[in-house]
C-alpha cells in the first residue's frame, strides 16, 4: 500500500530514523554525565560543611543524596544501607603506600544509573523534567522556560537577517562581478575570519565604554522590571544592538561567500547560458538561478537554526545576556544532572526537527531526489 | 604538476599559501632566532617597548614569546582536529553516500547523534578522567571528534552524486567490490574536494579552540592563542585599554583563518574554472 | 526588477535607525520613574547565580542575597562585629558580657517584626533549637558549642528587657570564641511564622526549607524584598524599621531602593563601575588605581588600597613523600617569590607578607611577635631554598637550558612530579600558582600547576586527594581569628587518613596525625586553651608558640594577604563612602555586618 505513495513512505521513513536518533540521544545524554567520577552532592557538600564534625557532615550528605534521588529507599522512605563488610584502600603514611582496611562506615546503597534512568523517563513523560541540583529547589523546566526566549531572541533575528543580507550581497557579487566583486569578496572573506567573540569584546570596549553610545551588558536596563510596555521593549532593543552586530556581520560575511560561489557556479551552467541565449527576461533567469543556488544555503539556514539554542554561549557571557548558554555551562561544570539532561533534551529536539525539516525540504525541492523517489529508488 | 601551476597563477592562492606557510615557519623556527621565555621581563601589562616589543601580560611576561608558543599550540590543535575530522568524515561520507539505503540512513543517524551531543560535556568529562587534564592533544581530539559531521555531510553529497556515473556502473558490472570501487573510482575524483574540506576543518579547528578557551574550557597547562585571549578578558585588560593583550592574537587568528579561506577559494576556482575569472 | 545596491544596504541601516530611536544615553542613566536614580543604590558581587529562594532556614548556598550568607538587610543577627575596631556592635541585641562560662546578650526591647509583633527570646531560641531538633538544620553545628540558652527578664532603666545567656558547653567544644562568631552570623527568624509551617509539614524541616519565602516575608531588618528575577534583585526600604529610631537616631537609610544586578562575567563589574551604572561592587578588579579618574574609589587611594583580612595559601598533603618531610616543605616556602605574587597576582593590594598565620596589623596585630617569627621562619630566596634541599639530601638535576629535569631524594630515588590543585578560572589564584610554580622549579622542586574544574577541586579538599591544594580557610573576619585559621589548618580533632571515604572538614592536609610517632600534643592543647584564655599576655604567648610550631613544620604555605571582601565604589551617584580618611565603617559592602550603617550615611549626588 505504501509503495503507491512514495512521498508518504519517504516522510515516514525519515521520521522513523529521527525518532530512533532522538531516543538514542536522550539515553546517551542521560548516562554521559554520570560516567564521571564526581558526584554533584560532593561538590555541594565540600562548599558548605566547613567546621562540621565528620558525623554531622555525613548526615548532611545523606539527606542530600536522598533529596536528589541518588540513593535507594525502602517503602517508608528510609535509606537502605549496605551492611556487607568491604575493604577500602587507605593511604598509610608510614608505609607510603595504600593498604586495604575494613570499611567501618555503613554506607547507603546508591541508586544505580539504570534506576535513575527509569525514574527520569517516567517523570519526563508526565512533563516534570526534575529539579536542578545547583539551583535547588528550582525546577529544570522553569529555568529553561525563563532562559530560552532570550537565547532565541538573540539568535533567531541575527541568523535570519545575516542569512538574508549575506545571500543577497553574495548573489549580487556573483551576478555583477567587476569592481564590486573585487572589493567585496576579499572584505567579506576577511570579516568572516574574525572570531566573533573578540569582535563582540571590541564592540563593547569601543561603543559602550569609550564612546558610551550603547549599554555594555544585560538584556535590558537594570532599573526596568519586565512588563508589556513600550519602555521595556525599547530597552531590550537598545541593549540588543551590540550583541546583534557582533554576530550578524560575521555571519553575513560567511553567507555572502557561500552564495557567491554557488551563484557563480550556477551562472556558468548550460541551462542558464541556454536561457539567456533564448532571450528569456533577466529577472526570470535570476529566479531560476536563485532557486537552485538557494538549496544548499537553505540547508545551512535550517541547520543553524537547529543549533542556535546551544550556540550563543560566548556572546551571552560577554554581554551578560540571560540566555540558556550560561545555564548550560554552569550545569555542566557542577555536574547538575537534571539540568544537563533538560538542556540537552531541548537541543536534541531542536536539532533533530531542523534536520528532519531539511531532509523533507530537499526531498520536495530537489527534483533529482523526487525523480529518484518515483523510480522507486533508494 | 599542472594543478600546481594553475594554482600558482591565482593571486589569491599565492597570498593565502604564503601567509599560512609563513605562520607555520614562524611557529616552527622562531625559537631559534628569538629567545622565547616565560620569565618575567617587565611590569604588569607594560606597553610595547624595548625588550618586549608587543608589551607584557598580567604576569609581566613577554607577549612575543607567549604569541609564538600560542601559535604553535593553536596550529597543532587545528591540524590535529582537521586531520581527525576530515578522515572520519570522509570515510563515513564516502561509504554512506555510495551505498545509500539503510546503511546511509544509519550513518546519517550517527552523524545526527554527534551533532546533538554537546562537546562541552564530553570535554569536561574526559578531561576529568585523564591525569593530565585538558591537554592540547585532548582538545584537538575532541574538536575533531565532534566536528567531523560537517565533512561527512559534504563528502556524502558528492559521493552520492558520483555513484550514478557511467564508469561506476562499469566497474560494478566488472564485479569490483565496494572497497575497490571506492578507492579506485570515487576517491580520486573526490581527492581535491576532500583536500578543500581539510583546509576548512583546520580553520574551524583553530576557531573552535579559541572559542573553547574563551569559555574557560581551554588547555590548562599551555599557552594557546585562545588562552591568551581568555587571560586578557579575565584580567580586565579590555576595560583598561590594554590593546596589546588581545589585538595581536586576534590578528594572528584572523590572519591564519583568512589565509586558509583564501587557499580554499582559490582551489575552488581551479577545480571549477567558471569561478576563476 | 533590478536589485540595486542601495536597497540592499539600506536594510540594515534602516533597522539600526529603528532600534536607536528607542534609546537614551546610558552614562549613569537618569533612572526611571519607578526607580529614581537619586533614591536607588546599585550594588553587585554577592549574588552570582539565579536567585531561587529567600528562605532564611535554607542552606547558605541555596538562599539568594540578602538572605544567604552573612547579610543582614532583611533578617538580622543579635550582634555585629566591626572588623576595623574589633568592637562588637549591637544589632537585635547588645553584648553585656563575655567570659569563659557564658556570653550574655540583652535583646533590644524595641525590636519588632514587619507584622508588628515584637522580636522575643522565643524567636532566638527557635532558631538555635532547630539545630537540636533536626540534624539537617543550618544551625546544627551550633549545638556542639552552646549548652543552653537561659532567659531572664531584667529591668534596664525602667524598660523590661530580656537577657539571654548563652552557656558555653564545657563538656563539649568549650569555645566561647566560636559562640561569639555564631551570634554575629546566625540571623533570627520569626518563630510565629515558621513554627506553624513546620507543623503543617508534619515536622519535616526539609519540606519547609524548600519554600521560597519570597512574597511579603516577615522580616525585622531595614529592607524587604520587592522584586526579583534572574537578572536582578530589588529591595525596598521599610520606613517602619525598628532600628531607625533605636539605633540610628531616627534617621532613615538614604536609598529607598537597593538593586543587585546579576552579572555573568567578571569584567562586567569593572565596566559598570566605570560607567557609573554600578555604585559599589565586591569583586577583584585588578589595577583599581587606573579607574580612579572615572570616579571609582576604594578604601585607600594608595597601596595597599584595601584592608587585608584573609590569607590564601597552599595546603600540603603531609602524608605523601616527599611532602611528609618538613625540610622539603620549608624549602618550598623559601623558594616562592612573594613580592611578585603581591605585585602581579593581586595588583599590590596587600601589605608585605610576614611569617606565619597571624596578620601583623589590625585586630590580630597584638598577637604577632615579629622577632620570634623571624627566628623560626625560613630565609626566603632561591639560593636559600636550594641550600635547604641540599642539606636535607635532595639533589636537583637541571637540563641544558636551565630548566628543571627531576629531583632525587636521599636514597637516590627520583621524586614524582607534584601538582598544585587549584580551580580553573579564578584568575588571581591562577596567577599565584603560576608564580609559585615557576619559583619552585627554579629552586629544584619538581612541581606543576594542576588547574582543574570545580567538579574535581571541591571534592578533593575534604578527601585529601591532592598533593598541594590552593585554599583560603577562615576567610571571613570574625571575632575568633586568628584562632580559627590555626584550627582550620592544624587541628587533629577529626583526623582520618586519605583514602576510603574519609573526609576531613579541617586540616585537609592531614597534619599531625595522633597515631603517628611524631605526634605533637602541644598543637591540640594550645588550640583548646586559646579560646578560654582571657589574660592578654598569656594569649600572646600561646599564639606565639602556636605560630612558631607552624613555621617550624610548615604544613601550609601562606602566599599573600587578601581583603576579607573586596570593596570598590563609584561616586557618580552616591558619595560619603567610608575610606581610610573617614573610617566610620569597615570596608565592606553596606549589607555586611557592621558596614550596614553606611546606608544611613550615603548622600546622593545633586
Amino acid at each position: 500500500m505504501l509503495k503507491q505513495h512514495p512521498t508518504a513512505r519517504f516522510i515516514l521513513q525519515r521520521a522513523g530514523w529521527y525518532l530512533l536518533t532522538f531516543l538514542v540521544a536522550v539515553t546517551i545524554n542521560f548516562f554521559l554525565p554520570r560516567l564521571g567520577t564526581s558526584n554533584p552532592v560532593d561538590i555541594i557538600l565540600a562548599k558548605s560543611t566547613g567546621g562540621l564534625s565528620a558525623q554531622a557532615a555525613r548526615e548532611k550528605e545523606e539527606s542530600y543524596l536522598k533529596e536528589f534521588g541518588l540513593v535507594k529507599l525502602d517503602g517508608h522512605g528510609n535509606i537502605l544501607r549496605d551492611t556487607t563488610i568491604r575493604t577500602v584502600k587507605v593511604w598509610d603514611a608510614a608505609k607510603q603506600a595504600s593498604v586495604s582496611k575494613p570499611d567501618t562506615l555503613i554506607k547507603p546503597i546508591k541508586a544505580s544509573s539504570l534506576d535513575q534512568f527509569f525514574t527520569y523517563v517516567k517523570m519526563s513523560l508526565s512533563g516534570d523534567l526534575g529539579t536542578s541540583f545547583q539551583k535547588y529547589p528550582k525546577k529544570v523546566l522553569d529555568v529553561i522556560v525563563q532562559a530560552v526566549p532570550w537565547t532565541i531572541a538573540l539568535q533567531l533575528p541575527t541568523i535570519v537577517f545575516g542569512w538574508i543580507v549575506g545571500n543577497v550581497l553574495g548573489a549580487l557579487a556573483a551576478y555583477r562581478r567587476g569592481m564590486f566583486d573585487r572589493v567585496f569578496f576579499p572584505v567579506a572573506l576577511l570579516v568572516s575570519s574574525i572570531p566573533f567573540f573578540v569582535f563582540g569584546m571590541l564592540l563593547v570596549y569601543y561603543f559602550a565604554v569609550v564612546l558610551g553610545w550603547f549599554p555594555a551588558m544585560g538584556g535590558y536596563a537594570d532599573e526596568i522590571i519586565p512588563s508589556f510596555s513600550f519602555e521595556f521593549f525599547g530597552s531590550v532593543a537598545y541593549h540588543y544592538v551590540l550583541p546583534f552586530f557582533s554576530i550578524f556581520l560575521i555571519l553575513a560575511g560567511g553567507q555572502a561567500i557561500g552564495m557567491r560561489s554557488m551563484g557563480i557556479y550556477e551562472l556558468g551552467t548550460d541551462y542558464i547560458k541556454y536561457a539567456k541565449w533564448l532571450g528569456i527576461k533577466e529577472s526570470r533567469v535570476l529566479i531560476y538561478l536563485f532557486r537552485n543556488a538557494m538549496l544548499p544555503q537553505l540547508t545551512g539556514l535550517a541547520l543553524s537554526l537547529g543549533t542556535m539554542i546551544g550556540g550563543a554561549l560566548i556572546t551571552e557571557m560577554i554581554f551578560s545576556y540571560p540566555g540558556l548558554g550560561m545555564a548550560m555551562l554552569s550545569a555542566i561544570q557542577n555536574n547538575d544532572y537534571p539540568m544537563i539532561q533538560g538542556v540537552t533534551l531541548i537541543i536534541t529536539t531542536c536539532v533533530l526537527i531542523a534536520n528532519f525539516t531539511v531532509d523533507i525540504m530537499i526531498g520536495f525541492l530537489d527534483p533529482r531526489v523526487k525523480a529518484g523517489l518515483q523510480m522507486g529508488g533508494n | 604538476m599542472k594543478l600546481l601551476k594553475n594554482l600558482l597563477k591565482s593571486p589569491m592562492f599565492v597570498i593565502g599559501a604564503s601567509l599560512f606557510f609563513g605562520t607555520i615557519l614562524v611557529a616552527l623556527f622562531a625559537p631559534l632566532f628569538y629567545s622565547v621565555t616565560l620569565d618575567r621581563v617587565g611590569e604588569q601589562y607594560a606597553a610595547p617597548g624595548a625588550g618586549h616589543l608587543l608589551g607584557t601580560d598580567n604576569l609581566g611576561r613577554d607577549y612575543i614569546s607567549l604569541l609564538i608558543m600560542g601559535l604553535r599550540s593553536s596550529l597543532y590543535v587545528g591540524f590535529l582536529a582537521g586531520i581527525i575530522a576530515t578522515a572520519v568524515g570522509t570515510l563515513l561520507g564516502i561509504y554512506g553516500g555510495f551505498k545509500g539505503g539503510w546503511i546511509d540512513d544509519l550513518l546519517n543517524m550517527l552523524t545526527n547523534l554527534f551533532i546533538v551531543i554537546p562537546s562541552f560535556v564530553v570535554l569536561i568529562l574526559i578531561s576529568a578522567s585523564f591525569k593530565d587534564g585538558r591537554s592540547l592533544t585532548l582538545i584537538g581530539l575532541i574538536i575533531g571528534a565532534t566536528t567531523w559531521t560537517w565533512s561527512a555531510r559534504a563528502v556524502r553529497a558528492q559521493s552520492s552524486a558520483l555513484k550514478s556515473r557511467d564508469h561506476i556502473w562499469l566497474a560494478r558490472i566488472n564485479g569490483d567490490g565496494t572497497l575497490a570501487i571506492l578507492v579506485k573510482h570515487i576517491l580520486p575524483y573526490l581527492l581535491s574536494y576532500v583536500f578543500m574540506v581539510f583546509i576548512l576543518q583546520i580553520a574551524s579547528g583553530i576557531l573552535s579552540e579559541a572559542a573553547i578557551s574563551m569559555i574557560g574550557l581551554g588547555p590548562l597547562d599551555t599557552q594557546s592563542l585562545g588562552v591568551i585571549l581568555n587571560d586578557a578578558k579575565s584580567n580586565g585588560a579590555l576595560g583598561d585599554g590594554v590593546w596589546w593583550a588581545f589585538i595581536p592574537s586576534t590578528v594572528l587568528i584572523t590572519m591564519i583563518v583568512f589565509a586558509l579561506y583564501l587557499i580554499n577559494t582559490s582551489m575552488e576556482g581551479v577545480f571549477n574554472p567558471r569561478l576563476r575569472k | 526588477m533590478r536589485v540595486t545596491k542601495m536597497s540592499v544596504l539600506g536594510l540594515p541601516v534602516a533597522l539600526t535607525a529603528l532600534l536607536l530611536t528607542g534609546c537614551k544615553g546610558h552614562r549613569h542613566s537618569s533612572g526611571t520613574d519607578e526607580f529614581p536614580r537619586d533614591q536607588t543604590l546599585y550594588l553587585a558581587g554577592s549574588q552570582w547565580g539565579d536567585p531561587n529562594s529567600f528562605n532564611p532556614l535554607a542552606e547558605s548556598w541555596q538562599a539568594a542575597w540578602p538572605v544567604g550568607d552573612k547579610f543582614n538587610l532583611m533578617y538580622e543577627p543579635l550582634l555585629s562585629y566591626n572588623s576595623l575596631t574589633g568592637q562588637v556592635e549591637p544589632d537585635l541585641g547588645t553584648l553585656v558580657s563575655k567570659d569563659n562560662d557564658s556570653i550574655v546578650v540583652d535583646l533590644n526591647p524595641a525590636a519588632k517584626w514587619s507584622d508588628g509583633k515584637p522580636v522575643t527570646s522565643d524567636d532566638v531560641k527557635f532558631v538555635f533549637d532547630l539545630g537540636r531538633r533536626y540534624k539537617d538544620a543550618a544551625t546544627a553545628f551550633a549545638v556542639e558549642f552552646i549548652a543552653k540558652i537561659d532567659v531572664k527578664t531584667v529591668d534596664d532603666k525602667g524598660v523590661k528587657t530580656e537577657r539571654l545567656s548563652f552557656l558555653v558547653d564545657k563538656k563539649g567544644r568549650n569555645n566561647p570564641l566560636v559562640i561569639l562568631d555564631l551570634l554575629q552570623a546566625i540571623r533570627i527568624v520569626p518563630a510565629h511564622v515558621f513554627e506553624p509551617l513546620i507543623a503543617a509539614a508534619n515536622n519535616d524541616l526539609g519540606a519547609v526549607k524548600k519554600l521560597k519565602v519570597d512574597s511579603a516575608p516577615v522580616v525585622s531588618g531595614p529592607y524587604t524584598l520587592q522584586h526579583y528575577s534572574n537578572e536582578k534583585i530589588v529591595l525596598e526600604r521599610r520606613d517602619d524599621y525598628w532600628g531607625n529610631a533605636a539605633l540610628h537616631d531616627g534617621k532613615l537609610p538614604a536609598p529607598k531602593y537597593i538593586i543587585h544586578p546579576i552579572f555573568k562575567s567578571n569584567d562586567a563589574f569593572a565596566i559598570a563601575l566605570q560607567k557609573g551604572d554600578l555604585d559599589a561592587s565586591q569583586t577583584f578588579i585588578p589595577r583599581i588605581w587606573q579607574k580612579f579618574k572615572d570616579g571609582v574609589g576604594t578604601w585607600d587611594d594608595k597601596a595597599p588600597y584595601y584592608v587585608p583580612g584573609a590569607i590564601p595559601l597552599l595546603v600540603i598533603n603531609t602524608t605523601k613523600a616527599p611532602l611528609n618531610d618538613k625540610n622539603f616543605r620549608r624549602a618550598m616556602a623559601a623558594a616562592i617569590n612573594y613580592a611578585d605574587i603581591k605585585e602581579l597576582a593581586v595588583s599590590g593590594y596587600a601589605n608585605d607578607l610576614k611569617p606565619g598565620l597571624i596578620l601583623p596589623f589590625g585586630q590580630e596585630g597584638k598577637y604577632f611577635d615579629e622577632g620570634e617569627a623571624a627566628k623560626h621562619a625560613v630565609k626566603t630566596g632561591i639560593e636559600s631554598a636550594k641550600k635547604i634541599l641540599a642539606d636535607a639530601g635532595y639533589k636537583a638535576v637541571f637540563k641544558a637550558d636551565g630548566s628543571l629535569d627531576y629531583t632525587t631524594d636521599k636514597a637516590g630515588n627520583k621524586l614524582p612530579t607534584l601538582s598544585i590543585k587549584s580551580p580553573a578560572g579564578w584568575s588571581d589564584w591562577e596567577a599565584m600558582v603560576n608564580i609559585a610554580v615557576k619559583a619552585m622549579r627554579d629552586a629544584g622542586i619538581d612541581v606543576r600547576e594542576g588547574f582543574v574544574d570545580a567538579g574535581l577541586y571541591w571534592p578533593a579538599k575534604p578527601s585529601g586527594d591532592f598533593d598541594i591544594l590552593m585554599d583560603k580557610p577562615a576567610a571571613a573576619v570574625t571575632p575568633s581569628l586568628p584562632w580559627s585559621r590555626f584550627e582550620a589548618l592544624m587541628s587533629s580533632r577529626n583526623w582520618a587518613p586519605v583514602g576510603g571515604d574519609n573526609k576531613m572538614n579541617e586540616n585537609q592536609g592531614r597534619y599531625n596525625s595522633p597515631k603517628s610517632k611524631d605526634y605533637n600534643p602541644k598543637v591540640d592543647s594550645l588550640l583548646k586553651v586559646i579560646p578560654i584564655t582571657t589574660d592578654s599576655a598569656a594569649l600572646k604567648k600561646a599564639y606565639t608558640e602556636l605560630n612558631d610550631i607552624f613555621l617550624d613544620d610548615q604544613p601550609a604555605i601562606p602566599l599573600v594577604y587578601l581583603p576579607e571582601q573586596f570593596y570598590e565604589f563609584s561616586t557618580a551617584a552616591w558619595t560619603n563612602w567610608p575610606t581610610s580618611k573617614d573610617p566610620y565603617a569597615p570596608p565592606l559592602l553596606p549589607w555586611v555586618g557592621a558596614s550596614t550603617k553606611i546606608l544611613w550615611q550615603l548622600k546622593p549626588v545633586e
